[in-house]
């Protein structure tokens, strides 16, 4: 049904104003600046010819009861604390259509953080991403709390032992610091090593496709998760096969710093596996244009 | 029946399960299979042939053992040999590589202007808020007296330093002004995990050792009262019967000895030991007392002999300080056995006796001196006669409303007896400015790899429950949760 022609409804946008507008930039800042002067000092000293009745509604001396004395109050420009100097300029600013507060200092002890927020403020992700992975690998039966405590003086032991000697034949990931910056950043030390020992590729066999049942290697890219991963579970596997020391809940985790250490002094066996798998990957770069695998 | 599927039924009728047994037939069985080709399908031929065999063995081999199904085979449980594990490490060694203390780290930069203890300093309320490191020799003496504890991270830094607060000046000035007036100061530190209370014994002991004094420490309750040490009945004590611990007695008077060497060494003896196997002629120094302690069957009467010297009034002896932290430790009846199987009480055993008639005041100490000890609460029992004296002494001095005893809980009077006049200090967070130059010592020492400003301050001085020192380190030293 079509709406009925009527009259009313444009009485809707007409607007009844009983007084009229303010120009709200122009005013506001003076007209509390008179205020202000008036709340410090009864003398009127600003212009009151334009809007005489409105600071006249104002002005404490003419409320009954309130005493009036004119020439005991020291000027207005000196009366004035800094505290109303401050208020009246950001007023001011006002007027003008700026913002007077600046977010990142007014009304913050410190100030507000940067955004985007970094991660770590996030309760979550706190830690650094390659120390929760690796923490999570250190896992056993769930109990990821001993975990962290593991991981904990793991980084400890990477902070205390001497600066490592690093082995030109098996370079360290290309950007690493110097060897001797690398014990007072424990973080660090732990990411280059698994870095530097971390495969580029894995061999993945695709079953019965070389004929004759047998299968067809292919080197497949890994993301960087998934290296570090392998990396760490060579690490882990290198470390279950070391003696322990001594006794003690510290002992696990100073075996897999002992196998850090000897992974960027180029000591550790974990890097013959890499070599190794990706020697095979290299040989089974022929691969990559099968035709059998273009069939599939 | 087609001519595959039957060989594969014969083999499977066989027995032929393993493939060991399978290529040993097919070696053994080439003969019957020319028959088996010439005449129709038979398998008669082949067990002829396989009875025929001379020797038992051979055919076991074949077949393998005629139950094998059923035999029963324990190798399966057994672990894999990991192969040779070297030689196992000596009895002691494993915990020696437990408990070692590293007071160094060489990766740490060193503080430029961090400025060592002197013996004033700690009394000088302006040297609050700093962080100064002990000297050296001091260091070896601490060490020496077990006041390090593998719980602290020395480890991080280059140098051990300590920071100076508020309660550690007040501390220090209290142990000079009970000396000064030739009393004991008898205080008990306490207050919440990881604020500070054996650390601040440790700088109590500094205090001590840079101002001569002399110092005994028993560096944890426990060790005396979880019957991990050897014990024996005192000759002529009854009611109750008393223990001596004198291997525990012994290694105290070693450490000892070692960290107050200096001293002892101008102290001379004032009483004839009669009781002592060894002549230990008057006027002998007290070194040489402290020295004849080599066996643990005189360690107890060398260490009563020891302390009736060092309380000897009148002769300059100087100042000593008796220290003890795990105080609920020794708060309670111990692991220890009487003869009838009786539980001892902690008190019983004598050398805690000593401690804790030192600390009700029982022992009067005429030289001058302090008996202070820190309660533990990570690793400590609950002893409710304990708690309720400290809350009582606390509220006593800060004229507040003393707590009453609950009516259901069982309280031991001794404890009580001996917590009536101590002093009581509660540890709290630092404030603000201790924390900071705390923070600022760790950033110049390249562990802390932030811009110390007050933002970070306050930061990690509210993660770590508004100053507490153990958490401040965990939230800004430590990457991981320890």
């Amino acid at each position: 049904m079509p709406p009925r022609l009527n009259i009313w409804p444009a009485c809707r946008a007409l607007t009844v104003r009983s007084r009229p507008l303010l120009n709200q930039s122009s005013c506001i800042a003076a007209q509390t600046q008179a205020r202000r002067t008036f709340a410090d000092n009864t003398t009127n000293t600003t212009s009151s010819s334009r809007q005489p009745q409105r600071d006249a509604q104002f002005n404490p001396a003419l409320v009954p009861g309130s005493k009036a004395p004119a020439q005991a109050q020291p000027t207005s420009s000196s009366s004035t604390s800094s505290e109303n100097e401050q208020a009246i300029g950001q007023l001011q600013m006002l007027a003008y259509g700026l913002n007077p507060f600046d977010a990142a200092v007014e009304g913050h002890k410190y100030g507000l953080p940067e955004l985007p927020i970094p991660s770590e403020m996030h309760m979550k992700h706190r830690y650094d991403p390659v120390v929760v992975q690796i923490t999570k690998l250190l896992m056993w039966d769930g109990k990821l709390s001993k975990a962290q405590r593991d991981m904990a003086l793991i980084l400890n032991y990477l902070r205390t032992s001497p600066p490592p000697k690093v082995d030109p034949s098996r370079p360290l990931v290309p950007g690493a610091p110097p060897a001797h910056h690398l014990p007072l950043d424990p973080v660090q030390y732990l990411t280059v090593a698994i870095d530097s020992v971390a495969p580029l590729v894995r061999v993945r066999g695709y079953k019965g496709l070389a004929g004759g049942g047998a299968s067809l290697d292919m080197p497949i890219p890994l993301a960087a998760r998934q290296r570090r991963r392998q990396a760490f579970q060579w690490i882990l596997d290198a470390v279950n096969k070391k003696k322990s020391k001594g006794s003690g809940r510290s002992m696990f985790p100073h075996r897999v710093a002992e196998e850090i250490v000897a992974v960027v002094e180029g000591r550790s066996g974990v890097w013959d596996r890499r070599q190794m798998v990706h020697k095979i990957a290299t040989s089974a770069r022929a691969n990559l244009n099968h035709s059998r695998l273009k069939k599939r | 029946m087609s001519a595959p599927n039957c060989l594969r039924g014969l083999g499977l009728g066989l027995g032929l399960t393993r493939p060991v047994a399978l290529r040993n037939v097919a070696v053994t069985a080439a003969p019957c299979a020319a028959a088996a080709a010439a005449a129709s399908f038979s398998t008669s031929a082949y067990l002829q042939a396989i009875i025929a065999r001379p020797k038992k063995k051979a055919v076991e081999v074949a077949f393998g053992h005629h139950r094998a199904g059923k035999k029963m085979k324990l190798s399966k449980f057994k672990k894999a040999n990991k192969g040779d594990r070297g030689k196992a490490p000596a009895p002691g060694e494993r915990k020696a590589y437990r408990k070692r203390i590293l007071l160094s780290n060489n990766n740490a930069i060193p503080v430029a202007g961090l400025q060592d203890f002197a013996p004033e300093t700690m009394l000088d309320p302006s040297s609050a808020a700093k962080v100064l490191s002990i000297p050296d020799a001091v260091v070896d003496q601490l060490r020496t007296i077990e006041a390090f504890k593998t719980t602290q991270s020395w480890s991080i830094f280059r140098k051990p330093s300590m920071l100076v607060r508020a309660e550690t000046v007040e501390l220090a000035t209290r142990m000079q002004g009970a000396a000064a007036n030739k009393q004991a100061l008898r205080l008990v530190a306490t207050g919440d995990k990881l604020t500070g209370k054996s650390m601040l014994l440790l700088q109590a002991m500094t205090h001590g050792l840079l101002n001569d004094w002399i110092v005994l420490n028993i560096p944890e309750g426990q060790e005396l009262t979880t019957a991990s040490t050897e014990y024996a009945a005192i000759p002529g004590t009854a009611n109750p019967v008393q223990y001596m611990q004198q291997n525990y007695a012994l290694r105290l008077i070693q450490n000892f000895r070692k960290a107050n060497e200096k001293v002892l060494v101008r102290l001379m003896t004032v009483f004839a030991h009669p009781e002592l196997p060894q002549n230990i002629p008057v006027n002998s120094p007290l070194l040489q007392l402290a020295n004849s302690a080599k066996e643990p069957e005189n360690a107890w009467p060398i260490f009563q002999a020891l302390w009736k010297e060092l309380m000897a009034p009148g002769r300059g002896r100087p100042p000593v300080l008796f220290t003890l932290d795990g105080l609920p430790h020794i708060m309670k009846v111990s692991d220890y056995r009487s003869a009838t199987f009786e539980p001892v009480h902690a008190h019983d055993l004598a050398l805690v006796r000593l401690f804790s008639d030192c600390l009700s005041g029982a022992v009067a100490f005429p030289n001058g001196g302090a008996v202070i000890a820190a309660t533990t609460r990570s690793n400590g029992p609950r002893t409710p006669s304990m708690e309720l004296a400290l809350a009582q002494r606390e509220a006593e001095q800060s004229k507040s409303v003393v707590p009453a005893p609950e009516a259901f809980v069982k309280y031991d009077e001794r404890v009580a007896a001996a917590l009536r006049t101590v002093q009581v200090m509660r540890l709290k967070g630092v404030s603000k400015l201790e924390a900071r130059s705390l923070m600022e010592y760790w950033a110049a020492s390249g562990v802390f790899r932030t811009t110390v400003d007050e933002a970070v301050v306050t930061e990690k001085w509210t993660l770590g429950g508004s100053g507490i020192l153990g958490e401040i380190e965990r939230a800004a030293l430590m990457t991981m949760r320890l």
